[in-house]
């Protein structure tokens, strides 16, 4: 008797949740799982993949493979700098230091989308203050091998905000390396870049891992940056998708609909491996 | 601290960090000097200063309109998301923590959609009027998005204390289910309710995907502007920027202090036990 009534007590507990999870369902779950149905239907209502050949074309392609070499360029970039940065920060001698350079990291990590990208335009564009100095001082013409609104310019501006996002990533994991094993191994001989090699590495690999994995979502996902930077000139993925909903460029929505659906699937991926790395990550930091 | 400190920095950590500064904080400082520049293409230092790129920004009718637009989204969001996510939380750790890894889920997925696509989902699926390309729209999705941000500010605060003890505690000196929630348990969760809010604000006052997508010309955000302005006048989007920025280190600090306020309290609370 008294097990059924707390039974009920929970399953009515169940009921507080409602509220929310029904405007996740509204306004979260239902919408992405229609636009899975939608992109795998024709109009007449049978099932097609027709949405997803169409990805194949090379305009479409393009972008995919923009996207994924900007996502793993900056990701690369990112995670090796951030490496370099973490560690030279993680063993600078003042706390005080440490703590500014963490908050540094901090802010300008979320200092994305359109202030950013017109600050590198400032400082980048064609008119730029870096590339006017190094015409007038230095005599060099950065223009046109380097623009801003081009691709290597999107890197440029894409790694200002994966590299202090890494720095904040990577900082923590420095910790499980214990002082102990460092000292185990100059007694058993080993040199630093030994021990960095068998040791060190090692214990990163899993931090590094899911730090790269979620760069590159983070510059998979990215629009404001590129639409401030480049507006139509370089085709991704995220501006395509833009496209279809603002109509500035005619194409079939299907086409937009099979694209988003292409990235939830990439984005779910990388967020997928992410998880699986933090998760062996962390077991280096509980003791 | 695990790997031993020596009392001087080497050569190459100062390299390393030094590079990272300059990289970090030239275009921050170039926007702002740029933004109080009479011209700046001819020399290493600008040629004059003056605030006309500014008056000239608060002269656009639209200066006021898409700030106030900012800003009621930014107020809205922040609003949803407490109502919504606070007694959430609160129920799950108290009631039904079985739903705790299902609610980890559902935080994780904003990660994992772009704005883009979530933008697109929406549009199609709301069609119709009157959330067709609406502001309520928006703020929903705004919500969606920062969702993550709100639940572990809270959630960790919730971690720190002993809600249970607390809230039989009130139980037992005659406190209902709202007066435990008001007078008990809100003010001992109020730095993470804070920082989230924080976040929430901030983001959202920052968020140029979602609104342009969703709701367009129909409802003009700060950022939309800047952006217009990046193709129209430089002076004018280099002060829109320095004011966006400016907010942004506004709040970060906020969200340090108060954070910092909020570990003292949860220790607190954890020493009179």
């Amino acid at each position: 008797m008294r097990r059924s009534i707390s039974q009920k007590n929970r399953r009515a507990a169940w009921l507080g949740l409602l509220p929310f999870l029904l405007f996740c369902l509204a306004f979260e779950i239902v919408p992405i799982l229609l636009l899975i149905r939608d992109s795998v239907f024709s109009k007449a209502g049978t099932l097609t993949m027709s949405n997803y050949k169409q990805v194949l074309a090379p305009l479409y392609l393009k972008s995919f493979w923009n996207s994924i070499r900007l996502s793993g360029i900056t990701a690369l970039i990112g995670t090796v700098a951030g490496l370099f940065i973490g560690y030279s920060i993680y063993r600078w001698p003042s706390q005080r230091i440490r703590n500014l350079l963490i908050t540094l990291s901090d802010v300008t990590t979320n200092f994305a989308g359109a202030p950013l990208a017109f600050a590198f335009i400032i400082i980048l564009g064609s008119n730029g203050l870096v590339t006017q100095f190094f015409l007038k001082s230095l005599g060099l013409k950065i223009y046109p091998a380097f623009s801003i609104y081009s691709f290597s310019g999107l890197i440029l501006a894409y790694v200002y905000f994966q590299l202090p996002l890494m720095v904040l990533l990577i900082i923590p994991a420095f910790g499980g390396i214990k002082k102990e094993w460092r000292e185990s191994a100059t007694n058993l001989g080993a040199d630093t870049s030994a021990f960095w090699w068998h040791i060190g590495l090692p214990i990163l690999a899993p931090s590094l891992i899911a730090g790269f994995v979620l760069l590159f979502a983070n510059a998979f996902g990215a629009y404001a940056t590129a639409y401030t930077l480049t507006g139509s000139r370089l085709s991704l993925v995220t501006l395509q998708i833009g496209f279809t909903i603002t109509g500035e460029v005619l194409h079939d929505p299907g086409i937009g609909q099979a694209m988003a659906i292409l990235s939830l699937i990439i984005m779910g991926t990388s967020i997928g491996i992410y998880r699986l790395a933090i998760i062996r990550a962390e077991r280096w930091n509980r003791h | 601290m695990d790997i031993s400190r020596k009392s001087k920095p080497t050569a190459s950590q100062i390299i390393f960090i030094t590079l990272f500064l300059l990289y970090m904080i030239i275009p921050i400082i170039a926007t702002y000097v740029f933004s109080i520049a009479t011209r700046w293409d001819r020399s290493i230092l600008p040629e004059g200063y003056t605030l006309q790129g500014y008056r000239d920004a608060m002269k656009n009718p639209y200066f006021l309109i898409t700030l106030k637009n900012s800003l009621v989204l930014s107020f809205g969001s922040v609003l949803v998301s407490l109502l919504l996510i606070v007694p959430t939380v609160y129920w799950v750790h108290l009631k039904v923590r079985l739903a705790k890894p299902l609610l980890d889920i559902l935080m994780i997925l904003p990660f994992g959609i772009p704005g883009v696509v979530l933008a697109l989902a929406l549009v199609q699926v709301y069609n119709f009027a009157p959330l067709n390309r609406s502001p309520v729209l928006l703020t929903s999705a705004m919500v969606v998005f920062t969702m993550p941000f709100m639940y572990r500010s809270v959630s960790n605060n919730l971690e720190a204390i002993d809600i249970p003890t607390l809230t039989e505690a009130a139980q037992s000196l005659g406190a209902n289910t709202i007066d435990i929630l008001v007078k008990v348990i809100i003010p001992n969760i109020l730095p993470g309710i804070l920082s989230g809010s924080l976040l929430v604000f901030a983001t959202v006052f920052a968020e140029f995907t979602l609104a342009r997508l969703i709701v367009g010309a129909g409802f003009k955000t700060f950022p939309m502007l800047l952006v217009e302005y990046t193709r129209k006048d430089g002076t004018i989007a280099a002060g829109l920027s320095v004011i966006s920025f400016t907010i942004a280190w506004i709040v970060s600090l906020l969200i340090l202090w108060v954070g910092g306020k909020g570990m003292k309290t949860s220790q607190d609370v954890i020493k009179a036990h």
